[in-house]
């Protein structure tokens, strides 16, 4: 039952006659409320309004990207989402490709979808990691995290960095596939598909957690749409929408298909988020069966790069021209789209044909799917807040940029 | 027996020396602080097996971290104690003390051996059941002094957990004193040993619903919703510090402490295979320890259920089996009374 509370203030519910509702600060300083606060009006122990005050992580990373030449703005704008930094970077970069009228190899496009793919398990496992813990589930917790080490590990081996990787730069990527990659990678898959079994055993066929997350926050199919979430919380909600089915880096060529929930509750989003991983290891082995061979920078780059430092190349490595620092861009306005682990983020690039840009404005998926919060726990207790927010998979520094 | 003789030798009255030695000693809060330094490493080198982990490991690294806690617990009584200036002084300091001590109370009427127990009476079942039912309302005494909406909250789920859980325990007492025809702890054992069956073996659903109920009532994960931590950061305990603090926590083991001592001594047949004080004593002891690992074991599998669901369980589903509970008590009761 809701208690409908058109543009009220908690203090002024209170006065209300026939109401007895009561402020609750959860966050920033509380362990379970991540880097923001939520202020919760209860009504006894049911949820009537939910008001999430975002904004502490603010880094100002759109002011900043305009006073930062192209290229350095990639290791800026993956500070916003560190755990999925090739999800994050990748619609950037193919903007200022777009921009600069530079199509990346058929190999670098591979090799993107392969750390991009890896980046949304490591950055699913972390989600679900904080799923479990937010229903206390301390198992979940400890195994989601000592797992998302494989695909850290994975993402360490192609690029020389766990986290903050910089791998998609313009016209390609920095390294080729290193060897012994395909092998390490098969190992992995198996690892990861047998824990799959077991976190379906411990965390999601738990009848306690089950009866956490059965039929609680449910978003149903309009609303979801009409809200504009984004990502898994979209797709456990019954709708076929993946930024991956645009067709951008190798996506086209693998045969993408989503994993579709039906009712939408935070079960069904955990779910989602499992199944999710299972298809992004699929999406890994082909793409690495079906690797093109070939260059992984636009000859446009490589070729003035004088003959001494070449055998960098045959490596593996990319030794850029000192040029590429200062690229010019045609003037222009792009928008481009990609689909992260938390959902679909959109940049929109605006260029005065300068070295930096004018303007980059960036929608991220949390700050999209900040709204469910104001919508989802009303009616429920206050017990079932924690296990709303884990299913969704909220990341603030992600929403406040 | 020996605290006869050792009464003699120092000249003291027995019933003094036992109702000191009891809640003190054994099996009373020296014992206890052996088991919490045991049980909540145990706790946590256990769940990090389950989780991939090593758990404690700097402190004393060739005993495998066992002095975590005591490291923990050194640091911690040199922490200040901050006491906010929102809270009503008196009770906030003075309730976790008062619930350590009634604990301390319970530990006296129950056996950790044969004779070794503070005092005995005919209706000796009762007393931990009543003191221990005294500590939600020292822990609701807490919340309200905390002047916080999180322990407000805390206290208000303590009263809510407790309701649900001491009519379960209650009942399972019950059934276990029909069963036997008497209140008096020390004969339940006696009887148990003569008959050479201990108690879970004729009532399982008494002990089964005993068990469950002493999770809930102290706080053990999945029923651990007074400390809520995602929820309301400590529950009641939110605003304490220090040793105020190490007191709470060690409240909820201390607690698990005494019902366990109490489900060995009525279903496991307390010093069952032995007789002298001793062996008696150990045997009563290594029994209360792994029934508190069982307990503390399944913190690596479950989550937390919500309240209402507790609430509906124990009412709908455990209390029913209660009543079932002392029909078998009833039937083994005719049945096996000469």
């Amino acid at each position: 039952m809701a208690i409908k509370l058109p543009g009220m203030y908690g203090h002024e519910v209170g006065k209300q006659e026939g109401y007895r509702v009561v402020e609750l600060f959860i966050g920033p300083q509380h362990p379970a409320s991540g880097h923001m606060r939520m202020i919760l009006y209860l009504d006894g122990d049911i949820v009537v309004k939910v008001d999430p005050d975002i904004g502490y992580v603010h880094r100002t990373v759109e002011k900043l990207s305009e006073t930062r030449e192209y290229v350095r703005v990639i290791s800026l704008i993956e500070r916003m989402t560190i755990i999925d930094a090739c999800n994050v970077t990748l619609p950037y970069v193919e903007a200022v490709e777009r921009l600069l009228d530079v199509e990346p190899p058929p190999r670098a496009k591979y090799l993107r979808t392969i750390l991009c793919e890896i980046n949304r398990i490591a950055s699913h496992l972390y989600g679900l990691g904080l799923g479990g813990i937010f229903l206390n589930h301390s198992t979940m917790y400890m195994w989601a995290f000592g797992d998302r080490e494989v695909f850290l590990h994975l993402a360490n081996m192609l690029t020389g960095a766990r986290l903050t990787h910089t791998y998609s730069v313009f016209g390609g990527v920095r390294r080729d596939l290193p060897q012994g990659f395909k092998d390490e990678f098969a190992k992995a898959r198996r690892y990861m598909l047998k824990r799959l079994k077991e976190y379906d055993k411990i965390f999601y066929n738990n009848p306690v957690i089950r009866g956490r997350l059965e039929n609680v926050g449910i978003l149903k199919r309009e609303h979801a749409i009409s809200l504009g979430a984004t990502g898994p919380n979209l797709r456990a909600s019954g709708v076929y929408y993946d930024a991956r089915l645009t067709g951008y880096a190798a996506y086209p060529d693998l045969d993408f298909r989503p994993v579709i929930g039906k009712h939408g509750d935070a079960l069904e989003r955990i779910w989602v988020r499992l199944r999710e991983i299972e298809v992004s290891l699929d999406l890994i082995e082909r793409a690495l069966k079906e690797l093109p061979e070939g260059p992984i920078m636009n000859e446009r780059f490589t070729k003035g790069i004088p003959p001494k430092v070449r055998h960098w190349f045959e490596k593996g490595f990319i030794k850029l021209p000192g040029g590429y620092v200062r690229l010019k861009t045609k003037a222009g306005e792009v928008i481009t789209r990609a689909e992260m682990g938390h959902g679909e983020i959109t940049y929109y690039l605006v260029s005065n044909g300068d070295i930096k840009p004018y303007r980059l404005r960036v929608v991220t998926p949390s700050a999209r799917n900040v709204i469910l919060f104001t919508v989802l726990p009303i009616g429920h207790t206050l017990m079932d807040f924690p296990a709303i927010y884990g299913s969704l998979d909220y990341f603030p520094p992600e929403a406040d940029r | 027996m020996v605290l006869e003789q050792l009464a003699t030798q120092i000249g003291l009255p027995e019933w003094l020396l036992r109702g000191v030695l009891a809640p003190l000693v054994y099996p009373g809060l020296g014992a206890f602080a052996a088991v919490a330094l045991f049980i909540i490493w145990a706790e946590r080198k256990i769940a990090a097996k389950v989780q991939m982990r090593v758990g404690p490991l700097y402190v004393s690294r060739h005993l495998g971290g066992a002095l975590q806690l005591l490291a923990d617990g050194i640091r911690i009584a040199f922490q200040e104690i901050i006491i906010p200036v929102t809270v009503e002084r008196k009770a906030y300091v003075a309730a976790p003390i008062f619930a350590f001590a009634i604990i301390a109370a319970s530990l006296a009427v129950i056996p950790g051996g044969p004779g070794v127990y503070g005092f005995s009476s005919s209706v000796s079942l009762l007393v931990p059941f009543a003191l221990l039912g005294l500590i939600p309302i020292v822990i609701a005494v807490m919340g309200w002094a905390s002047n916080n909406k999180f322990t407000y909250i805390g206290a208000g789920r303590e009263i809510l957990v407790t309701v649900a859980g001491e009519v379960t325990l209650l009942a399972s007492l019950l059934a276990t004193a029909m069963m036997y025809g008497s209140l008096d702890i020390n004969e339940i054992v006696t009887m148990q040993i003569e008959a050479g069956i201990p108690g879970i073996v004729v009532n399982p659903i008494a002990a089964f619903l005993f068990f469950v109920a002493a999770l809930l009532m102290t706080d053990r994960i999945p029923f651990d919703v007074v400390l809520g931590e995602q929820e309301i950061v400590q529950g009641p305990y939110t605003e304490y510090t220090g040793l105020l603090f190490v007191l709470n926590m060690a409240l909820d083991y201390g607690k698990l402490y005494a019902l366990m001592l109490l489900f060995s001594d009525l279903f496991l047949g307390g010093w069952m295979p032995f007789n002298g004080v001793l062996l008696g004593s150990l045997a009563v002891f290594i029994k209360t320890l792994v029934l508190m690992l069982i307990a503390i074991f399944l913190r690596s599998v479950y989550g937390r259920m919500r309240i209402d669901q507790i609430a509906s369980m124990f009412w709908s589903r455990l209390f029913p089996l209660a009543l079932v509970s002392l029909v078998v008590s009833a039937v083994v009761h005719i049945v096996y009374t000469p």
